[in-house]
């Protein structure tokens, strides 16, 4: 029997109202969902009504119906002489998150790294509230920040006063804004793996570049691998503070060809050029609506929407051939 | 007792949403100030009318009202055929002077209408082929869907293509911001706001002859278009569109534009009868 008290159900009886709240709780969740659900597939929609009108007849357009393969295989992006060509900024897009990447993805890892397996504890700590501190920043104090700082110190550094605006300074740019994500979620990676890997690596004989190499980042891999894709969505989705020191040139590809005041090299990292998001941003508010000019910029809008779907839907296969 | 109240309220409420007028202008940043100065004189003599006014860019201003979701759409260019159609009515207002600017580096602080042309075009690629120091022509730009732009290419490239060894900024804050901090730079700006950045930027003169309003009056100066204000009677309510006709007429009259719009930068719209190029 004494087992039993702390069993019993609370002697006071539900009031009407409590009932109610109770019941209906679950069709109001229901409803928030649904809201929300709507809304992500309007957003789709619309993007995909407006984009897609570049390529089908739809009352209202103006303007002639574009072929897929004239927009999206096309390198010459001039629509007041009716060419909408738009590889320069799906190249635009790759070249500067590639960029971004190849600096971020080995920093960031290996930052993690250090901050999980060698740091003090409360370096840790700091590291980690400043990682957020540096998520929460507004992409445009970064551009800011490249416009007033980090171009000038390059024209002046390697470029003899030539501006600098182009894929280094944007991809410099997106390092520092896609490093906070990729070293915690890094971090994350490592902090789950089991002590005994590492501590069992050193015991055998490992350096400091054995465990790491051969130990801990093979085991971590899947992990590590969505931090970068999750950078890289953070970098493919940035438009203001690209826009801000890309120099927006559509024409970049025959400029690049044809620049002969510097070397290849100099020529590729400092060509003003343009990608995905920064022509959006430019263009968009600044077209007829309905014409081809305005529906092709709905297409790029749809084409990031689902670029940056695709990339969460890998990172959710690499979760679950984790799990 | 409780219906009645109800009545009197919405017959109160009726009257005064008949009396208050809204009318709502959209589009250009750089007719924007003018018009806001133009909407505050106007609402003072004018109790129970709002004036709404809000930016976007010229083509904003050009798509929303031939959508009919604003009543006076404000352009630097004019509507393109398509606009047109919709029905929407043109009213120029101001005359708009532009020139061109220089980064302090360039010493060049003229430049003939051929040169200028080699200039943008991409013909002439350093300052020296000008008369200036040996130094990379910079040309800063706005993108194509631009009304600035689309006014140089027809004034100072004779509607040529621009060269593609160009940057390319949003808005004419960001093109001036740029033009400042890049040696060698080189752009097309109202006049506006190149006086209030002088010293940041040089004003070059075109066929000799500076952006001055006396030198479009005279004729010797080329550069320059008009501010339209385009409304659109088809999709308007009578008794907005009869503000919006009476407010364009103020804007329009001797008073506003002698007083008010050489002060903001720009010229007297009955000049252009008087002008020798035709815009």
């Amino acid at each position: 029997m004494a087992m039993d008290a702390p069993l019993a159900a609370p002697a006071r009886p539900k009031r009407p109202w409590t009932l109610l709240a109770d019941r209906s709780a679950g069709s109001i969740f229901l409803l928030c969902t649904l809201v929300l659900v709507a809304l992500i597939l309007g957003l789709l929609g619309f993007l995909a009504w407006r984009g897609l009108g570049a390529f089908i007849a739809v009352p209202g357009n103006t303007g002639r119906v574009l072929s897929l393969r004239e927009v999206f295989l096309g390198l010459d992006w001039s629509p007041n002489q009716d060419h909408f060509g738009v590889m320069p900024f799906i190249l635009g897009s790759l070249t500067v998150v590639g960029l971004s990447i190849a600096l971020a993805g080995p920093l960031g890892i290996l930052t993690a790294v250090f901050v999980t397996q060698m740091a003090p504890k409360w370096m840790r700590a700091l590291l980690r509230q400043t990682m957020d501190l540096l998520v929460g920043i507004p992409s445009v104090v970064y551009g800011i920040f490249g416009l007033a700082t980090l171009l000038p110190f390059l024209s002046k550094g390697w470029l003899s006063d030539l501006p600098a605006a182009g894929f280094l300074a944007s991809a410099l740019i997106l390092t520092v804004m896609i490093i906070p994500t990729v070293v915690s979620l890094s971090m994350d990676a490592f902090e789950a793996l089991p002590r005994s890997l590492n501590e069992g690596a050193r015991a055998l004989g490992s350096t400091s570049w054995q465990s790491t190499a051969r130990v801990l980042i093979p085991a971590a891999w899947p992990r590590l691998v969505t931090a970068i894709v999750l950078g890289m969505g953070r970098a493919i989705g940035e438009a203001m503070a690209v826009q801000m020191v890309i120099g927006n040139n559509p024409q970049w590809i025959g400029l690049m060809r044809d620049l002969t005041d510097k070397t290849p090299i100099l020529r590729f990292l400092f060509t003003p050029a343009s990608t995905l998001t920064t022509e959006l941003v430019q263009e968009l508010p600044n077209t007829p609506a309905h014409s081809p000019w305005n529906n092709v910029l709905f297409a790029l809008g749809l084409l990031l929407y689902l670029l940056t779907m695709g990339s969460i839907l890998f990172t959710r296969r690499m979760a679950g051939k984790r799990a | 007792m409780n219906l009645k109240t109800f009545a009197l309220v919405a017959a109160t409420l009726g009257a005064t949403a008949a009396q208050a007028q809204t009318v709502t202008v959209m589009g250009s940043t750089a007719l924007g100030p003018l018009m806001k100065r133009a909407a505050e004189m106007y609402m003072k003599s004018h109790a129970g009318v709002q004036i709404a006014i809000s930016g976007g860019g010229s083509m904003t201003g050009l798509n929303q009202i031939a959508a009919g979701n604003c009543t006076i759409g404000i352009s630097d260019v004019y509507a393109t055929p398509d606009q047109e159609k919709a029905g929407i009515q043109n009213n120029d207002i101001v005359i708009e002077p532009f020139t061109l600017v220089v980064n302090p580096s360039v010493s060049v602080r003229n430049l003939s209408a051929q040169q200028a042309e080699a200039v943008f075009t991409g013909a002439v690629s350093n300052w020296n082929q000008v008369g200036g120091p040996d130094m990379k022509v910079i040309r800063i730009n706005r993108p194509e869907s631009s009304g600035t732009r689309a006014v140089q290419q027809k004034t100072v490239l004779g509607g040529k293509p621009f060269s593609s060894d160009q940057l390319i900024m949003d808005s004419t804050g960001a093109v001036l911001t740029a033009a400042t901090t890049t040696k060698g730079a080189v752009c097309f700006i109202e006049l506006d706001f190149a006086e209030k950045n002088k010293g940041k930027v040089e004003a070059v003169s075109y066929n000799g002859a500076f952006c001055t309003p006396e030198n479009v009056k005279a004729g010797k100066y080329p550069l320059f278009s008009y501010g339209h204000a385009y409304i659109n009677p088809a999709k308007t309510d009578a008794p907005t569109l009869a503000v919006a006709q009476d407010f364009l007429k103020f804007i329009t009259s001797q008073t506003f534009q002698d007083d008010v719009v050489p002060k903001a930068g720009y010229m007297q719209v009955s000049l252009a009868a008087k002008l020798k190029t035709k815009l």
